[in-house]
């Protein structure tokens, strides 16, 4: 009995020790690559069969920056990140309200639909979207691209919203009726409010979508609208690893930021849900 | 009536082809705690949102201290309401919670304060202004909820079952604090409830509903006494019903042939020999009698088949007549064991004529 116990102790164990040594090697798989780029990026000379690189510069930073035209892209990374938040959050509020609100008919047709963008292979997509907007001239302008980022981002906002909605108290909203608030005073003061979470939550999701967009860039961007992970692909083209490096660096930093933000101040099940009327 | 406050006036709804309200007239009067007493799908719900606005009656108009409201919008009729489940804002404070009915009418902060803090002694939670809903038990959210409806003196209270998603214990003091709230602010309160023991702790007046229709109005006592109808009759208290035959009229009291026994009662008016009619018996209003007891009328023979000890009462499950089950609860100082024969004794028979 207590052998057994002993070997089941020890089988347990045993798993424990195979789970825990998996993770880690997950840990490094993922981190390695972030490692490698990251040496690269401060590396001088660092060629052949060298383990590490002999000597550290902040060169490349200063390359990428003025050559790679890093400040110019940023910005237009960050105005085209900006309309395909604002974008998408407002038909998410739209929509999430209709979706999660109301009984709606072909709900699901309706959502399958919208969720496409994301299923069918992006440059498929993208193809289809770039012939448009060569049509509309909308190629090569700011909206244009944050137009086709929001056909990927608005559904995210859209799924986490109608959550939201979902999560609503419809007599938390009788309840405020009831204490004088008209329609108008009764969004403000209550139904915002509650939602709040979930708009960060769509907002946050938006912007990394967009920020994270490569295929659809690709295809509609111009000399005008040239984003960081586009700016890195040509880069790339181009051939100087090191100065690519300090790109793919760069661009990583505001990801960063945004994953501490979520990590410290949001649990996810608030973001999704919003409040239940407890 | 003159001093109503609430009026339903020939009120319907339907939905789809079920009919919830039923041309359904009752007026609250000032001041008066009514109830809306019934099972769940009998209307009283459909009234309540009627009343509040959050339905539109298909006929009928609804009166709110002598004024038509039947189309003005929910937030413009001036209603303090309760919650079943509390319907308290989550991401508000106690005191803005209370504060929120006050905040919407634009009144200046001081005042705001004066009256939030007034309101919060009133449900005893001055301590807990600062707390959230969520760090409150269910029947402190459930005074904030009382408080909030209370806070700005509306015309009249309602309250949408506000017990309900209480423990039994707390549910009794509750019922007991919003009643003497209700009855020293002297407000007109509507009272929608399933639970008959609320509705005859609270109510001044009960109004019964079944399927959409008023059945009976009266105050406690009335209901629980005269109850016009077998619905009425089970759904307060508890009942034995027999059917039986009027066999004889005397005077002030006939005769009723029911389960092979000649059961005397009072008088029904203009009732004749041979009409059908539902005797009606409260369990408590039975004596138990030993076998040897003396024959008089209303005294028969029976037999115990099952006896259930309640604590204060004892209740019996007796066979009597040709076969008629009759539930009898007495006060535990004499026992009956199951088996024995006993006699009952009827003081007090209720009828009604039934429809051949």
């Amino acid at each position: 009995m207590t052998l057994l116990r002993a070997y089941l102790t020890g089988l347990r164990h045993g798993w424990f020790v195979l789970g825990y040594t998996l993770c880690v090697c997950l840990t490094l798989l993922i981190t390695a690559p972030f490692l490698m780029i990251t040496l690269r990026s401060v590396g001088k000379g660092w060629f052949g069969r060298l383990w590490l690189p002999p000597q550290l510069t902040w060169e490349w930073y200063r390359w990428a920056i003025e050559v790679g035209n890093i400040p110019e892209v940023m910005k237009n990374t960050l105005i085209i990140g900006a309309i395909a938040v604002i974008v998408s959050t407002i038909i998410g509020i739209f929509a999430g309200w209709a979706f999660g609100r109301r009984q709606m008919p072909g709900k699901e047709l309706v959502m399958a639909v919208i969720l496409l963008p994301r299923m069918i292979p992006p440059i498929t997509y993208a193809l289809g979207v770039a012939k448009i907007f060569y049509t509309l001239e909308l190629v090569d302008t700011h909206l244009g691209v944050a137009l086709a980022h929001v056909s990927v981002c608005a559904p995210y906002a859209i799924l986490v919203l109608s959550a939201t909605f979902e999560g609503l108290d419809e007599r938390v909203l009788e309840a405020a009726s009831v204490c004088g608030a008209n329609t108008i005073k009764r969004f403000f003061y209550v139904v915002l409010p509650l939602i709040m979470p979930g708009i960060l939550a769509s907002m946050i999701f938006s912007f990394t979508h967009s920020y994270n967009e490569f295929t659809l860039t690709l295809l509609t961007y111009g000399p005008n609208t040239v984003t960081l992970p586009v700016r890195t692909y040509l880069a790339v083209g181009d051939g100087y690893w090191e100065i690519t490096s300090a790109m793919a660096v760069i661009m990583v930093v505001p990801s960063l930021v945004i994953l501490a933000i979520i990590q410290r101040r949001a649990k996810p099940e608030k973001l999704v849900g919003g409040f239940k009327g407890v | 009536m003159v001093d109503a406050m609430i009026e339903f006036r020939d009120v319907s709804k339907r939905y789809g082809t079920l009919v919830a309200n039923d041309h359904l007239s009752l007026s609250i009067r000032r001041g008066e705690l009514m109830t809306l007493l019934g099972p769940s799908g009998c209307g009283k719900t459909t009234a309540l949102r009627c009343l509040t606005g959050m339905n539109h009656p298909d006929e009928g108009r609804i009166f709110l201290d002598g004024k038509d409201v039947t189309d003005v919008p929910t937030h413009q009729r001036e209603l303090g309401m309760v919650f079943q489940n509390f319907a308290l804002f989550p991401h508000m404070t106690v005191a803005d919670n209370v504060g929120f009915p006050l905040m919407i009418r634009n009144l200046p902060k001081e005042e705001r304060t004066k009256l939030v803090t007034e309101a919060l002694r009133l449900v005893r939670l001055e301590g807990y202004a600062a707390h959230y809903p969520r760090q409150l038990s269910g029947g402190q959210q459930q005074r904030v909820g009382l408080a909030r409806a209370l806070v700005y003196h509306p015309k009249v209270l309602l309250l949408d079952e506000p017990l309900s998603n209480l423990d039994a214990k707390l549910r009794e003091e509750m019922r007991f604090e919003i009643k003497e709230v209700v009855t020293r602010l002297e407000i007109t309160a509507m009272y929608v409830t399933h639970d008959q023991a609320e509705a005859l702790a609270l109510s001044d007046r009960v109004a019964i509903m079944n399927r959409g229709r008023l059945q009976q109005l009266g105050t406690p006592e009335e209901i629980y006494e005269s109850p016009n109808s077998r619905f009425v009759a089970e759904f307060i208290g508890l009942s034995n019903f027999l059917d039986g035959r009027v066999s004889g009229v005397r005077g002030a009291t006939m005769t009723v042939a029911a389960s092979g026994l000649a059961i005397q009662t009072p008088v029904l008016p203009g009732v004749t020999s041979g009409q059908k009619v539902l005797l009606f018996l409260r369990p408590n209003e039975i004596e138990l009698l030993p076998a040897g007891a003396t024959s008089d009328a209303n005294i028969f023979p029976a037999k115990v088949e099952k006896t259930t000890y309640l604590g204060d009462t004892i209740d019996y499950r007796l066979v009597f007549g040709e076969g008629a089950d009759l539930r009898v609860q007495t006060d535990a100082r004499h026992r009956y064991a199951a088996g024995e024969a006993v006699r009952v004794r009827l003081p007090r028979v209720r009828s009604w004529v039934v429809a051949d």
